[in-house]
This record gives C-alpha cells, sequence and structure tokens, in this order.
C-alpha cells in the first residue's frame, strides 16, 4: 500500500489515502450507502482544548477513515489521551474542560449543543489503559452495556455475552467461569474482557487509551492480534507510545507533540502508517521515530 | 548516636508494647464485665423476664426489645439521610462552599456531647412535638446524633471505589446516577456495612441521648413506635442510680454483659461481611 510517487503537502495526502481507503471499502459486502462508506468516520477541524487556564491541544484537524487502525503517537504529555477523550466526550468529566473547535462524527458535530452524549458513547466505545472491569461476574461485566439499554431477556443476554467474548478471543479461555469474578483472570485476560464488554454495546468506534501498557509481550501479542482482527468491522483509534505497536497495527497516522514546555500539543504529521515511517515529511516526526527524542 | 539496626528493634518493641496496651485494656475489661454479669446474662429466665421496680428477681427483656426497636428505628432515619448526603458529597457535588459548609456543619455536629443531642431532643420532639417519651423520639435524637459517622464513614467509602469503575461506566453509555447504583454502591457496600455495624453498637450503647428522650423504665415490652421505651443503656444507668431495686447489681452486671456480647456481635459481623465481599471479589475497595 506504500505510495511511490513523493507528495510533499501533507492535505493533499490525507485526502489521497481517504480516497484509496473508501475504494477498498467499495468492495466491502456489509456496506451501507456507497457515499457514507467513502466518507470519514471521524473529523476534527481546528480542535482545541484546554484544562483551565493550561491549553492541551491546539488547532487539532484530523480524519479518522472507517474500518480502519488510526493511531495517535507522541512523547508522554502531549495530549494524545486528551485528544482521544475529545472523540467520546469523556473530558466533559473533568472540571474545568473546555473545548473549541468542531470534532463531528458521521459528519454531526457531537459538542453541538443537546447532542446525546449517552448515545455517543454508546456509538463510541472506549478501552481504558489499565484494564478495568467492574468487580462483578465476567457475565455481568459484558451484560453491563445490553443492560444500559434495557436488554433483559435472558436468552438474547446470553448471546450476547456468549458472541462479544468470542469476537473478543476470550470464550474459550472463560466459558467455564462465567460466573466468577473477572477479578480473578490475568491482566491480559481482563483487559480483553474490557474489550468484550465495549463490542457487547455495538459500537461502530473503538478508542483504545494505550490498552497494552500494562500487559506482558504475549498478552500484547493477543491484543494486536484481536485488533487487527476487529477491524474488518469496526474504525479504531488507538493511543500508543510504543511506536513499534503504531507501527504494527494501524494504517493511518497522527504524530502529536509539544514544541516547548507549556505550550498545547499540536499535530504534526498525519498520514498512512507505512508512508510515515517509511518516509516521514516533517524533521520532528523522523527524529521522533527514530528515537532521538521522546 | 544509635545504630539503625537497635533503633529499628527499640521501635518494634515499643509499638509491640503499646499495641499490647490496647488489646489489654480491652480485654481486661471485657473479662471485668463477663466475671461479674455472663452468668446472669445467659440465664433465660433473665433475658425474657419483665422488669421488677421493688422486688428482687426482675428481668431485662422489655429492655432488650426497646433497644433493638430503637436501633432498627434510627437506622431506618438515619440510613437513607446520610447515604444520600454522602452520595452528594462524594459523586454530584462539585468541592465548594456549598461543600465545605455542608462538612463544617457535619464535623461541629459530630464534636458535640450527646447529653446536648439528648436535651435538644427533649425539647423538640418530647415537648415541643407532644411525642412525649417514646421509641420516635429516641430514634430521631439517636439519628441525628449517629448522622455524622455515618455519613462520614459512608462518604469515605464511595470515595474508596476506584475512579477507573466510573470511568467505564459512563464510556458504556450509563448516566451519573446509573453508575453510581450499579457500579459505584456495590463497590462501596461493604465499607458502609461497616459503618453501619459500628453505628449499631454506638446506638445500642447509647444512654445519654436516650434517657431524656425514649425513657428509662417500661414493664411491657414497647410495640408501636410512639409507646415509651426503656433500651438496655438507659435502664442501666437508671437501675444503676435511681432505681429501688435490691437486687439492682445483679441486674446492671447481666444487663451490662449482655449489651457487650450484642457490641462484640455487631462488630464480629461486621468483619465477616467485609471479608466475605473481598473474599468473592465482587466488590473491590481500592485494591480492586
Amino acid at each position: 500500500m506504500v505510495d511511490e510517487t513523493p507528495i510533499d503537502d501533507t492535505k493533499t495526502r490525507i485526502s489521497e489515502y481517504s480516497r484509496r481507503c473508501a475504494d477498498s471499502f467499495t468492495r466491502e459486502t456489509r456496506m451501507e450507502e456507497p457515499t457514507k462508506e467513502s466518507e470519514p468516520r471521524i473529523t476534527t477541524d481546528s480542535l482545541s482544548m484546554s484544562y483551565g487556564e493550561f491549553k492541551a491541544l491546539e488547532d487539532i484537524t484530523v480524519q479518522v477513515p472507517r474500518r480502519s487502525i488510526t493511531a495517535i503517537i507522541g512523547p508522554s504529555g502531549c495530549g494524545k489521551s486528551s485528544l482521544l477523550r475529545c472523540f467520546n466526550r469523556m473530558n466533559d468529566l473533568v472540571e474545568g474542560c473546555r473545548v473549541t473547535g468542531e470534532v463531528k462524527l458521521d459528519g454531526e458535530d457531537i459538542y453541538a449543543p443537546g447532542y446525546d452524549v449517552i448515545q455517543l458513547r454508546r456509538t463510541v466505545g472506549m478501552v481504558f489503559q489499565r484494564p478495568n472491569p467492574f468487580p462483578k461476574t465476567v457475565y455481568d461485566n459484558v451484560a453491563y452495556g445490553p443492560r444500559l439499554s434495557g436488554v433483559k431477556d435472558k436468552e438474547r443476554l446470553n448471546r450476547v455475552v456468549e458472541e462479544s467474548l468470542k469476537k473478543a478471543a476470550l470464550w474459550e479461555e472463560v466459558k467455564g467461569k462465567l460466573k466468577g469474578s473477572a477479578m480473578n483472570l490475568s491482566g491480559g485476560q481482563q483487559q480483553r474482557l474490557c474489550i468484550a464488554r465495549v463490542l457487547a454495546v455495538e459500537p461502530e468506534v473503538i478508542l483504545l487509551d494505550e490498552p497494552c501498557s500494562a500487559l506482558d509481550p504475549v498478552a500484547t501479542q493477543r491484543v494486536e492480534d484481536l485488533l487487527a482482527e476487529l477491524k474488518e468491522r469496526y474504525t479504531m483509534v488507538i493511543v500508543t507510545h510504543n511506536m513499534q505497536q503504531a507501527a504494527r497495527v494501524s494504517d493511518f497516522t497522527a504524530f502529536v507533540m509539544i514544541e516547548n514546555q507549556g505550550e498545547p500539543g499540536k499535530v504534526v504529521e498525519f498520514g498512512d502508517t507505512n508512508h510515515m515511517f517509511t518516509n516521514p515529511v516533517d524533521e520532528r516526526t523522523e527524529r521522533y521515530i527514530t528515537g532521538r527524542f521522546g | 548516636m544509635m545504630k539503625p539496626k537497635t533503633a529499628d528493634r527499640i521501635a518494634t518493641i515499643v509499638f509491640w508494647l503499646l499495641g499490647g496496651i490496647t488489646v489489654g485494656v480491652l480485654l481486661f475489661i471485657i473479662l471485668q464485665i463477663f466475671g461479674r454479669g455472663l452468668l446472669t446474662a445467659l440465664n433465660p429466665k433473665f433475658l425474657l423476664g419483665k422488669p421488677e421496680a421493688m422486688k428482687e428477681g426482675g428481668g431485662i427483656f422489655p429492655m432488650i426489645i426497646s433497644s433493638l426497636y430503637l436501633t432498627g428505628l434510627t437506622l431506618l432515619i438515619a440510613l437513607p439521610v446520610s447515604l444520600g448526603a454522602a452520595i452528594y458529597l462524594a459523586e454530584y457535588s462539585r468541592e465548594g462552599r456549598v461543600t465545605g459548609a455542608i462538612r463544617f456543619c457535619v464535623d461541629s455536629l459530630a464534636g458535640l456531647p450527646s447529653i446536648v443531642f439528648g436535651i435538644f431532643g427533649m425539647t423538640l420532639f418530647v415537648i415541643y412535638f407532644g411525642w412525649g417519651y417514646s421509641l420516635i423520639a429516641g430514634a430521631f435524637t439517636c439519628a441525628i446524633l449517629n448522622l455524622p459517622t455515618l455519613m462520614r464513614s459512608s462518604e469515605e467509602s464511595i470515595r474508596s471505589v476506584p475512579g477507573t469503575y466510573r470511568e467505564a461506566s459512563f464510556s458504556l453509555g450509563a448516566t451519573r446516577w446509573t453508575t453510581v447504583r450499579q457500579v459505584v454502591l456495590p463497590s462501596a457496600t461493604p465499607g458502609i456495612l461497616a459503618g453501619t455495624m459500628l453505628t449499631i453498637g454506638r446506638i445500642l450503647g447509647e444512654s445519654a441521648a436516650i434517657v431524656y428522650t425514649a425513657g428509662l423504665f417500661v414493664r411491657k415490652a414497647p410495640t408501636s413506635p410512639m409507646d415509651t421505651a426503656a433500651p438496655l443503656a438507659s435502664y442501666i444507668w437508671y437501675a444503676q442510680t435511681e432505681a429501688l431495686i435490691p437486687d439492682f447489681r445483679r441486674v446492671v452486671d447481666g444487663g451490662a454483659a449482655f449489651l457487650l456480647l450484642l457490641v462484640l456481635l455487631m462488630n464480629f459481623l461486621a468483619r465477616r461481611l467485609a471479608r466475605y465481599y473481598q473474599r468473592k471479589k465482587l466488590a473491590g475497595g481500592a485494591d480492586g
């Protein structure tokens, strides 16, 4: 998928890749309207975010294409997690947090007044840095989301739980202990349980905030394999400080960094992952991915 | 300069001794009270018998019922209020003047001696509301008295629920109320229960707030909340200081031993409950 012709202007490249990625999606069988499929799932336009007086992000303009994995990379504290949390408005829960600019999900501004945040979070699921299953049974963890939306029927819940656990590649390991506490699972299993819990809500987008940072290499491998499978059906955005991981799993990458201490994070470069890792446009990107800072 | 190793050894011994003193004092009290009254306290005739005002051989049955009745009523009033306030403070409020004012009031309330609550309860509930010496007047007084500790322990339990649980719940599209109900409260339950059990112990042992509100002597067990009652602790006080019971020593020692048994049982249950939840890992504390 590496484009041989050098295009210098980042913006043209983005639209070029969006188009290409759209082409591949028109071949998909379970697509909806073809025009909708070619549109990016999430777009931001001059997005800025601040915590009280501190400006964390400025002028972020990115596009997240459908059914692909977009990685957000950057040094610690650059605001990549904050950016991710703008996509499901989890930042709303932080006191003093303010967002300006536009974040659109399927063309609709999710920060518009009166926008249904509950529905947004059902459409845009999230997996966190540390596995955070509820101190409930494995079954109740997965059934949490469906029950929220009012599913009471036992048969249907059983089916959703089983399907979600299968999709998260966890079913074989836990099918005998669905009634046991989720806290007794290993860290890697807990993280896949959290993914299953998100899948049970039937989201369209899944945000992952450094999902493997608390896992050992074997568990990380399993989660990465799982992401590759899920890509067929979901749009995913993953924040990672691990550049190898970004290179391994993602199709597109956004590189966020802070120029000087105290300044807001900005997107330095955004584009096709292979391209960015083999032939970065910006010098800072090159320095970062070759490990010279960060 | 002392060698660090020697200093460490001395510190260990000192702390061991201080810990030992605490245990020793408690054991001494327990042994004293049980030594004097346990035989009486385990005698069914004493436990199920009617009290006598002037004769020997009276029992404490109406007092036991009064104590349990009062405890139940008090919790019925205090638990919803303190839990509601705790949820508000821990989950809904933003730190500011309002929460500061609430905390100040609660802390001041907690610092008042219980006899003050007793006099207040008598003035307001017994006299002004015209409820007379009654279980309900005693329960309201006791509820106000225990509100601060119950609220603070509930708030602490709610706050110790890891924020990651809330995040997970919100990210799945839950509202704040659903999150509180489905995730936060179940996780905080062991702590809230432990606080409640300790409060039960305090209610059982309370006398100053009770003597002028619920009453101190009855011949028959109360049935209605409007009935005058004589909870054990206030009856013990009465028997010891004012009553004309010839065998008051036996009544007081037996009553005290039985009261101590009840309180120890409550503490034991509190620990068992907390451990049960922890073993099942179906409610997390801070250690998840």
